[in-house]
């Protein structure tokens, strides 16, 4: 690497960090305002219907429910960046512990749906745009259109309908039945992994097969994405100027293809794939709600429900600093790879 | 071999391995274990912050109390203690003697200073989600001797019993903070089971502790309790044999469907959870006194409970006519006997016409779809269309999530309102003073000094006869003036895997839900 | 779940071929032009998805015509609709376990979905567009400051950031029509920001607009003539597929719990929560209907959208090349 180029990419990633800092301040912020704004707090939630208001008012007094939103905001971002998360609130769980066990369960859905969405995605958009225009492109994009038109949960309904209530094949909720998750050792917190290490194979495809219908419906909706994609980037790659060189050249027609096009195709693919995954954590909120799956998506809509503001407050702030920190990175690989970006 | 025959073999194989795993489906577990379903969730497993249902369950697993409400009875008995009673004549003393020789899983002594500090902790910590207000009425408790406890309460109390058979009454070891909760995975007891671990959300594994020696030992050796989001999930998983019982809450469709599957079996027993609609005197519909009773009388004449009951709920509950459910010692049904079993149109529109009320009735009815079990808005839509069939009230529907409506229902936002309960102890009072007195947190500013009265009378008095007429004129008075119109009283029910035994057992008011007394095989 | 700025053919163009050479209005004008020109795949893409969009816009507008019962109507003349009852000749798709009509919600529910796609893309347009103007041409701390709220917003979790906004919304205004969406809005803006924002500012440069500058032409009328029917270009297929996005983002929310309550509306993705408890006893009508409307009707905005871009796109269109002419040798036809 030259002189300059090693200086303006550390200019570069400085400024890009710099511009990352009020990012992250504007959406602790809105976290807060959001949880703080809306009406009621665990402490209603759990006695309202049962115990008079003005006891409830006096125990959120004791609790600082009433103090000045300042102070409490102050107090939220002192904690946030020095990532004391706290305990939450409703059952008393340290947020880290939460964030560990459940992110695990989420990181596991993740990959398996990812893996699913780019062997089904790629290979597909591949197809489409390599022939374009003909019965398999017009099949592959009507495949991925209607696929990500399909909600998760009315995918879920059907995997439910087919799967586990006609053929009974499939469970449709949980990681692993009860007695396999009551004897589970967590190494890892993930569970594929975990039955590994521990040989137990009867508790492997325990886990495996409750893994199968919520990776594979995620897997195919996120698919939809990359076909389009692929796609696309293939057809705008096989007219590039490269392409054409090597064409005239004399180089195959299939070579050209394979080696050229449809490696310079995925390039992009990888770095969209990258934010995809970051889309991925936030989407399976709806995956988990379908499937009963324990992950961070699942326990943020259980602790928004009971307004445990420091359960939500750290798994957001966890999530806005890591979508962050994916972000920056990404843009990082980006300007190591292309360097007019670094120049914008 | 080619690459073809290759492929072909290796496919062979995996479907022959798919097969021979797919058919050793779950067993439900090993005998010995008991795996419960359930889709309620525990708070906290420290009696100091415990208010629900669920951390109940588990608690009156793992703990002892000085008193508890055996299998199918409904007054309370000692079980931590030997005898209690009160030892004053206006029963503000009330004193107990510890059994000898109780220990904790950890194989610690339990003394009459576990029992001190475990009710002074719970008052003295407060926990929002806590049941320190059940306390509210003791002054002071000490201890005399390592086997003696004596409470001190601020007023006569006849329900002072009862209060020591709840979870939140239920004995911690001295090694617990005094100032704030036990963390949930790390509880330690002296009752049936000790707590093997707890994950929010997933589950919650007991195991049965030897060193118990009161009555009725546990009857299995684990119980696993898994958390589902859904009915519908609790439901398949029973079916697919994941759970051995599911418990609270079915859904009636899927009871239904569950009722035709071979191999499952349902129970149920009495329940008194209720549900009911209220009357914010303050806001609803009436331009004096006399035609906001005639409103709530009109109704009570036009709902039909009974329609309810099979239609929504395909009869897992059944009609309520007071507000204390049957079951309950003193439970009358005076909304039976002055308004009908069966709706009177033409006596609500009597009523109406008599107080010079004009119909149609607009009437706003606010419901909260899913903190009561989202059938909630299955029935809320058929009362709406029996009010508005009889041609009397015009009702608008509106509902919000639990959070902003239990702030808003009892702030003078809504004028009628759907509201649930459940019992904190099984004695008519907790269904009588927590609606009809005048400081009740349904803030509905219904006041009646005759009421008052009354439910002074019935608390302060331990003899029978008195309390038995004392409740029959507040259910009485309760029926007339209405301020409150009970709907349904919910069974207990549960479906099982066949070789499950000993559910019914402990189907009972006190809602305690034994896993001691269930066995498998 | 979309990434609607990382769509290629949306965001600015790098290539010098991909320039868009327009003169000022004559941009609608051409837009049009290249619409009816299409041929091929893209015309039956794009013209299929227009069909689908309509079916579902006349039912929703004709609701009241078409459906037989109310969306909440559990009886009519009298008698009461059976429950959970499978499809008939009474109910053509079955009732639901309220008793009511699931072919009358499924029409009902194509009005609510129409209303509040209509209402939010208006809205999220209708800001997202001028703030993107605004920040794009202008630039300096206005764009900055912008530029690092709207990725802030586009960072959140959409659904996370549509639920909550739900939340507080349906305090003042209740769970209906205006709550959801306002929800859905707020979540688009920064989408349309963003897409404009890239495209002006790679329009900034060109020569025409420093020529207008040079001239001494008003900010304005910059903005106004020159840009923003420039930009303009690419904000149907983005609306298009906001659209078909917005759907998805509202049946999230009613599947949820957090979107339009069943008495004020009928809602596609509220029906397929309910209807998921029926399918673990095989009634399989009160989701399948439903579900499959959504799917459809998303499936028609994004055909727009898709068929839209193909043809639009200079990345990926056709480039119509007439063969030379070489005497003596056969014609050919056109590609």
């Amino acid at each position: 690497m030259t002189r300059t180029h090693e200086n303006s990419l550390r200019t570069y990633l400085l400024t890009r960090i710099a511009l990352a800092v009020p990012t992250v301040l504007i959406l602790l912020t809105m976290v807060f305002l959001l949880m703080r704004v809306a009406p009621g707090n665990p402490i209603q939630a759990a006695l309202g219907g049962h115990v008079p208001q003005a006891q409830i008012q006096a125990r959120e007094h004791r609790a600082g429910y009433d103090r000045p939103i300042l102070t409490q905001y102050v107090e939220y971002l002192k904690d946030a960046l020095t990532l004391n998360l706290g305990d939450s609130l409703t059952d008393h769980t340290p947020v880290t512990t939460i964030i560990t066990d459940n992110g695990a369960a989420t990181l596991e859905l993740t990959i398996a749906a990812f893996f699913v969405a780019v062997v089904v995605g790629v290979s597909i958009g591949l197809v489409a745009g390599r022939w374009r225009d003909t019965p398999w492109d017009v099949g592959g994009r009507m495949f991925g259109i209607v696929i990500y038109a399909a909600p998760v949960f009315f995918l879920g309904f059907l995997a439910q309908l087919v799967f586990a209530d006609l053929l009974g094949w499939l469970p449709v909720s949980g990681r692993a039945s009860p007695e396999v998750t009551a004897t589970l050792s967590q190494h890892t917190h993930l569970f594929l992994i975990d039955t590994l290490i521990d040989g137990d194979l009867n508790a492997f495809w325990d886990c495996f097969l409750h893994l199968i219908l919520p990776a594979v419906t995620l897997g195919l909706v996120t698919s939809g994405v990359l076909i389009r994609l692929v796609r696309v980037n293939l057809m705008q790659t096989m007219k590039g100027d490269y392409v054409e060189a090597a064409r005239a050249r004399g180089v195959g027609e299939r070579r050209v293809v394979i080696h050229h096009a449809f490696r310079n195709a995925l390039v992009p693919v990888i770095t969209v794939a990258g934010l995809q995954l970051a889309l991925l954590l936030g989407g399976a909120i709806l995956t988990e709600e379908t499937f009963n799956w324990p992950g961070i998506g699942f326990q943020l809509v259980r602790y928004l429900n009971e307004r445990d503001y420091i359960a939500v407050q750290g798994i957001i702030t966890v999530f806005a600093l890591a979508v962050v920190a994916v972000s920056v990175l990404i843009d990082l690989v980006n300007a190591f790879i292309d360097p007019r970006v670094r120049y914008s | 071999m080619s690459q073809v025959r290759r492929m072909g073999i290796a496919a062979a194989l995996i479907a022959v391995l798919a097969a021979a795993v797919a058919g050793c489906g779950s067993s439900g577990g090993s005998s010995g274990v008991i795996i419960r379903g359930t889709t309620d969730e525990p708070v906290s497993y420290d009696p100091a912050g415990a208010y629900d249902l669920p951390s109940y369950d588990v608690i009156y697993a793992i703990y002892q109390n000085l008193m508890t409400i055996p299998a199918g009875q409904s007054t309370p008995v000692p079980e931590a203690a030997q005898k209690c009673e009160y030892t004053d004549n206006n029963n503000q003393t009330y004193q107990c003697t510890l059994k000898p020789d109780l220990k904790f899983t950890d194989g610690t002594p339990l003394t009459s200073k576990d029992v001190v500090f475990s009710f002074e902790r719970n008052v003295k910590i407060a926990a929002p989600a806590g049941g320190s207000s059940l306390l509210a009425n003791m002054k002071s408790v000490e201890a005399k001797g390592p086997n003696t406890v004596i409470f001190h309460l601020k007023a006569p109390d006849a329900t002072w019993p009862f209060i020591l058979t709840t979870g939140s009454a239920a004995i911690v070891p001295d090694t617990y903070p005094a100032d704030k909760l036990q963390s949930s995975n790390n509880v330690i007891g002296s009752g049936r089971y000790a707590l093997q671990s707890y994950q929010p959300g997933t589950q919650t594994v007991l195991t049965k502790s030897d060193s118990y020696t009161g009555s009725d030992p546990a009857k299995n050796d684990k119980v696993i309790i898994q958390y589902y989001k859904t009915s519908s999930d609790l439901a398949l998983a029973l079916k697919q044999g994941e759970v051995n019982i599911a418990y609270r809450s079915l859904s009636p469709t899927d009871l239904d469907s569950l009722k035709n599957q071979s191999g499952i079996q349902i129970v149920s027993g009495n329940g008194i959870e209720i549900r009911y609609l209220v009357f914010n005197e303050d806001l609803q519909p009436g331009a004096t006194a006399a035609q906001k009773l005639a409103i709530r009388q009109a109704v009570a004449y036009t709902v039909d409970r009974q329609a309810i009951a099979s239609k929504v709920y395909n009869d897992t509950v059944t009609p309520l006519y007071s507000m204390v459910p049957q079951g309950l010692k003193y439970a009358t049904e005076p909304f039976k006997s002055m308004y009908g079993a069966s709706p009177d149109v033409a006596k609500a529109k009597q009523v109406l016409q008599q107080a010079g009320i004009k119909t149609p009735v607009p009437l706003e009815i606010w419901y909260t779809p899913s903190h009561y079990g989202p059938v909630s808005a299955d029935e809320y839509a058929e009362i709406k269309s029996q009010l508005d069939d009889s041609g009397l009230f015009n009702v608008t529907l509106k509902s919000t999530e639990w959070n902003q409506y239990s702030t808003a229902a009892f702030t003078d936002k809504y004028p009628i309102y759907q509201l649930g309960w459940f019992p904190d102890y099984p004695d008519a009072d907790d269904y009588t003073a927590s609606f009809y007195s005048k400081d009740s947190f349904l803030n509905d500013h219904y006041s009646n000094p005759e009421m008052e009265k009354l439910l002074a009378q019935e608390k302060a008095s331990t003899n029978d006869t008195e309390r038995a007429k004392a409740f029959s004129q507040i259910q009485d008075i309760g029926a007339k003036d209405a301020p409150t119109i009970p709907i349904w009283q919910g069974k207990q029910v549960a479906a099982a895997q066949d070789d499950i035994h000993g559910i019914e057992l402990t189907f009972d008011p006190s809602f305690i839900f034994r896993y001691w007394l269930i066995s498998k095989g | 779940m979309s990434s609607i700025g990382e769509i290629p053919g949306t965001a600015a163009p790098q290539s010098p071929e991909a320039e868009i050479k327009t003169e000022g209005p004559g941009g609608v004008r051409r837009l049009i032009r290249q619409i009816r020109s299409a041929r091929g795949v893209p015309k039956w893409i794009l013209y299929s998805g227009i069909a689908i969009v309509l079916f579902f816009l006349i039912l929703a507008i004709f609701a009241p015509l078409i459906a037989p019962y109310g969306f909440a109507q559990s009886s009519s003349g009298g008698v009461d609709f059976p429950k959970q009852a499978p499809p008939s000749g009474a109910h053509l798709f079955g009732t639901t376990v309220q008793s009511t009509d699931v072919l009358s919600r499924v029409i009902w529910g194509a009005r609510t979905e129409i209303e509040v796609v209509i209402v939010a893309v208006f809205f999220s347009l209708s800001i997202g567009v001028p703030l993107g103007l605004l920040s794009g041409y202008v630039g300096g701390k206005l764009d900055r400051g912008l530029v690092l709220v709207m990725d802030a917003l586009f960072a959140f979790p959409y659904l996370l950031l549509a639920i909550v906004i739900a939340f507080l919304l349906s305090d003042k205004l209740g769970q209906g029509i205006i709550t959801a969406a306002v929800a859905i809005t707020i979540v688009y803006i920064p989408q349309y920001f963003r897409v404009v924002r890239n495209h002006v500012i790679s329009v900034r440069e060109e020569p025409y607009v420093e020529a207008a500058r040079a001239l001494g032409a008003k900010r304005r009328t910059i903005i106004g003539r020159y840009v923003f029917f420039n930009v303009i270009q690419n904000v149907p297929v983005v609306a298009t597929l906001n659209a078909a996005d917005a759907i998805l983002t509202l049946a999230a929310l009613g599947f949820l719990g957090y979107g339009i309550q069943p008495t004020q509306a009928a809602e596609w993705g509220y029906d397929v929560q309910r209807a998921i408890s029926d399918a673990g006893a095989g009634i399989w009508w009160t989701g399948l209907f439903p579900g499959l409307a959504i799917v459809l009707l998303v499936t028609g905005f994004t055909l727009v959208g898709e068929g839209l871009n193909d043809i639009l796109n200079p990345l990926i269109r056709y480039r119509r090349v007439r063969k030379p002419e070489i005497p003596g040798a056969s014609p050919e036809a056109d590609k």
